[in-house]
Order: C-alpha cells, then sequence, then structure tokens
C-alpha cells in the first residue's frame, strides 16, 4: 500500500474535461485541482440571457455543453459571434472591470463552467504561475480575435 | 460591483442593516458558546487556508491538507501548552502575594491622585473624594484566591466549547469551497453573478477582518513592548501582549489595559509617579498611532465603513450585547453591510427580476412541453 500523501493524481474524468479546455490545456494535474475547486457550474435554456451588454462583468463563462450566442442587446438576430463547447467568452471581464461589451444568450440548453474574476485576480496573488498559464491562453485568444477581425477569415487562416 | 457603487445605497437599507446588526448581536450574546468557537474557526481557518493550498498544489488531497494542518496546528498549541501550564500553575501558588502588591500599588498611585486633585481643588475637597473612593475600594475588595477561583471556574466551563474551534476549523478547510458551490448552486441564473459577488464580498471582508486584527495585535505587541522597555518595566513583551489582545474589545479592552500598566509601574516604583504618568502618556500615543495609522492600515481597510457609522455602532453593539456585543459588532456590520447593499440592488434591479421570471417561464414549458395535447 502506498503511502505518499503527495501522490500522483489519478486524472478523473471531470479533469479530463478541464484539460480538454482551451482555458487549461497548459495546467498541471495539481494546478487543474486548485482551478476545480473554483469553479462554478451552471445550467441554461435555450434562449436564456446568461448576461446583458452594459452589465458589471464578474467572470469569465466556459462552455461545456451546448452553444451561446454572443450579440448585441436587443437584436438577438445581428449574431456578433457564436462560441462552442469548449471555448469560453466574457474574458474581457477577467482583465478589466469594465461593463459587457455585449450580450450573451443560450442558442441551445448548455452547461457552463463560471470562472469568477475575483477568484482569477486571487490565483495571482497565491499561485502565480497558474494565473500566468491562464493569461496566456487568455492572450492567445484575444491574439486570434484581433487577427480574425483586421485580416478576416481567410487571411487569418492562411497565418498572413 | 466598485467600492463607489456600493456608497450608494439608501436610507432604507441602511437602517436595514443596522436592525439586522442588532437582532444578530442580540441572538448571538445568547449562543456565546457557539459564536466564540466559530470566530476562532475563523481565524485559524484563515491563518491556515494558504498552507492548504499550498498543499493541495502539491498533489495531496484537499481533505488530507486540511487534516495535516490542523493537526500540525494543535501540535504547536500541545507544545505551546506544555511550556505554558506548569510555568502559570506555579504562579497560581504565589498568586495572592503576587497579584495584591500590584492592586495595593494602584490604589496608592489613585489615592495619591486624588489628593493632589483635591488640594487644588475645593470642590473636591469639600466633597471628600478621596476618602469615598477608599471606602469604595476597601468594599468591593476580596482576596486573589477568589478571584483566581472564578477565573479557573470559567476557564474549565469555556474549554469544551473552545476545543470546538479546531474541528470547526477542519471543516472550513476540508469543505468551505464544496459549501460555497452548493450555496451557489440555489441562486437562479439571473442573480448568479451578483451573488458570487456578495459570497465573494463576504469572505473578503471577513479575511481582511481577522487577518486585519492579527497584523493590528502584533503591531500594538511591538509598540507597547517599545514603549515600556524604554521605561524600564518589568516583562514589557507580555504587557505589550496582553494589552494588544484586551485591545479587541473596542474603548473597554484599551483602558483595562492601560490601567494594568499603570497599576504595574505604581506598584514597581512606588516612588516615582512620573512612571505611572508616562504610562498613560505611553497609551495615549499607543491609542493614537492605533487609530490614525494602524488601523486604518489594518482593519480599516477591509470595512469601508464611515467612521461615525463605526462609531455609533460600537456604542450600540455594547448596549445591545455587553462586551461580547463590543467584540462582535465590527465583523457583523461589516458582513450585513455587504449582503445589505448587494440583496438591495439585486431585488430593485428590474432587468434582473425580467431575466428571472423569463428563465422561469422557459423551465415552465420545457418541463410541460410533452403534455401538450
Amino acid at each position: 500500500m502506498e503511502l505518499n500523501p503527495f501522490r500522483r493524481r489519478n486524472s478523473t474524468p471531470r479533469m479530463e474535461r478541464l484539460r480538454a479546455l482551451s482555458l487549461f490545456a497548459a495546467l498541471s494535474s495539481g494546478e487543474l485541482a486548485i482551478v476545480d475547486g473554483l469553479l462554478h457550474e451552471r445550467e441554461f435554456l435555450k434562449d436564456e440571457v446568461i448576461f446583458d451588454e452594459g452589465e458589471d462583468g464578474q467572470a469569465i463563462y466556459i462552455v461545456l455543453d451546448g452553444s451561446v450566442l454572443i450579440c448585441r442587446q436587443g437584436e438577438s438576430d445581428a449574431v456578433l459571434a457564436t462560441v462552442a463547447a469548449g471555448g469560453f467568452f466574457g474574458d474581457l471581464a477577467l482583465l478589466e472591470n469594465l461593463p459587457r461589451a455585449a450580450q450573451a444568450r443560450a442558442a441551445e440548453n448548455a452547461r457552463l463552467a463560471v470562472f469568477f474574476r475575483d477568484d482569477f485576480l486571487g490565483l495571482m496573488e497565491t499561485h502565480g504561475i497558474i494565473a500566468s498559464k491562464i493569461s496566456l491562453q487568455l492572450a492567445r485568444n484575444m491574439g486570434r480575435r484581433l487577427r480574425d477581425a483586421t485580416l478576416g477569415d481567410a487571411a487569418a487562416r492562411r497565418h498572413l | 460591483m466598485t467600492s463607489a457603487a456600493r456608497s450608494g445605497s439608501g436610507p432604507v437599507v441602511w437602517a436595514a442593516i443596522i436592525a439586522v446588526t442588532c437582532l444578530l448581536l442580540l441572538v448571538f450574546h445568547k449562543i456565546l458558546w457557539l459564536v466564540v468557537p466559530c470566530m476562532l474557526a475563523l481565524i485559524i481557518y484563515y491563518a491556515l487556508y494558504p498552507a492548504t493550498q499550498y498543499l493541495v498544489y502539491h498533489g495531496m488531497s484537499r481533505d488530507a491538507a486540511a487534516a495535516a494542518n490542523i493537526v500540525v496546528f494543535l501540535l504547536i498549541v500541545a507544545v505551546a501548552a506544555a511550556i505554558a501550564v506548569p510555568q502559570i500553575a506555579s504562579h497560581i501558588v504565589d498568586i495572592q502575594a503576587s497579584v495584591e502588591p500590584y492592586i495595593a500599588g494602584g490604589l496608592r498611585l489613585t489615592q495619591h491622585s486624588l489628593q493632589a486633585l483635591e488640594r487644588s481643588w475645593s470642590v473636591l475637597a469639600n466633597a471628600h473624594l478621596a476618602e469615598a473612593a477608599r471606602q469604595r475600594f476597601d468594599a468591593s475588595g476580596g482576596s486573589a484566591a477568589e478571584h483566581v477561583e472564578t477565573i479557573v471556574t470559567g476557564v474549565a466551563a469555556w474549554t469544551p466549547s473552545l476545543l470546538l474551534a479546531p474541528f470547526l476549523a477542519f471543516y472550513f478547510l476540508k469543505d468551505g469551497q464544496r459549501f460555497t458551490r452548493f450555496l451557489a448552486r440555489a441562486v437562479p441564473n439571473a442573480f448568479f453573478e451578483r451573488t458570487l459577488y456578495l459570497m465573494h464580498e463576504v469572505d473578503r471582508t471577513l479575511r481582511a477582518y481577522f487577518i486585519g486584527l492579527m497584523k493590528l495585535t502584533v503591531l500594538d505587541t511591538f509598540t507597547l513592548a517599545f514603549g515600556l522597555w524604554l521605561l524600564g518595566l518589568p516583562n514589557p513583551f507580555a504587557l505589550g501582549l496582553i494589552c494588544a489582545v484586551l485591545a479587541w474589545i473596542p474603548y473597554v479592552g484599551s483602558i483595562l489595559g492601560g490601567a494594568i500598566v499603570v497599576l504595574v509601574a505604581a506598584t514597581d516604583f512606588p516612588d516615582q509617579p512620573s512612571v505611572a504618568y508616562l504610562s498613560v502618556a505611553l497609551f495615549i500615543v499607543a491609542r493614537l498611532l492605533d487609530d490614525f495609522l494602524y488601523m486604518p492600515l489594518t482593519i480599516g481597510k477591509s470595512l469601508h465603513m464611515h467612521p461615525l457609522v463605526t462609531v455609533l455602532m460600537i456604542f450600540a453593539g455594547g448596549a445591545v450585547a455587553g462586551i461580547p456585543g463590543l467584540m462582535l459588532v465590527l465583523p457583523v456590520l461589516g458582513v450585513v453591510a455587504v449582503c445589505g447593499e448587494t440583496i438591495g440592488k439585486v431585488v430593485t434591479d428590474p432587468r434582473l427580476t425580467a431575466r428571472h421570471r423569463h428563465a422561469r417561464l422557459l423551465r415552465q414549458r420545457q418541463a410541460s412541453a410533452d403534455l401538450a395535447s
């Protein structure tokens, strides 16, 4: 019988699922365990509003199942983006304490993980490595969005 | 939600906050046997939380990390008790001899001060103030052994309750996050972000208050110990620590701490009343440092409260629940203020209420989708 309390963690299905998310792809098992303790899970029905444009942004949302529409307030037909399972949104709230730039609405029944802004800021104080790994993924995501916005999808695909 | 936004709460919300705080203090006063271990458990929890997170980060399960930390904490307490208890026991034997001279010294200083005042003020001389005070002290005095008996009985009565503290702290460390998520699950989606903010603010307020209190105690101890050492008083560190811990009780604790030091000074330096007066001056300086430097740097930061409200609530806490009310009023007020302001904003936000109604409608439709004929 192994008595080492600092044993290698057995990877649970939940841990594997978290590791598959792009935001947490670079985290080790120990780091994932810390982050897992901070995540909240919520279920939204199709058409349910997740947050409104102009609302105080307090958290980042990670799509575990289903998909989410990002649109202008009151213009749910004018879709700005669709976030599928594995993606995340509301990340500007994590970096800046600014109002939400758009409305988020469940495109179909969705299960989301919620990462609270102050928990992320707390990680910066207590676990700088975890916070920097997540920040790097956020920066990559921002860069991708910026490239898509300025060069267009086709050019971005050609890595111009 | 920023602190600037928090200041927008109206008079109705603040009246409710003050009323709920007073009501809670009244209830807490009745269940002190549970409130005191809970407060101690929170202090232990906030002190051990970083170490628990460290162990989890290095591969330990949360349960094992919480258990390891509590075991180490209990070992440290046991070792400290093993060192301190024999010394205290040996002092208790001759406490009558050691305490009574200090009380006599204090009475002598009071008598001399009152007689000096009577010589200067004929009104006081006519009132025979010094004689009246001497008679009052004689009537209220008893042997030190009687007081020791009361203290020992009190400690024995509180011990089982205090043993709850590490037990509670273990479960706070082990299940705190699960409990937070359990509470959050009960909140409808529309109010979820605001509720997360509320729970975080409650945690932040309590953490800042208790950690601030510990920092304030350390700062007070070293400031007083340095001052008492300069004055040449015996055991300056122990005296400083006792006074800093007594200062946990607003106003009353500081006066009691000051009185103890003045008693020691008056007894150990009976021919030098200036030492006693300098001790009083030291306490006034320490009090000013506390109010204008240490408090704003430590506890003051945690509550974001107007000083007038704080002072009035301290008096209200004392009136409602006595000494426990004085000690509990600030953390309770801090938490109730955060809850009251956030709940006030949530329930009066028409958009959030509309979103909640819409979500309920969607759930009803989903639940009855296959029931339509």
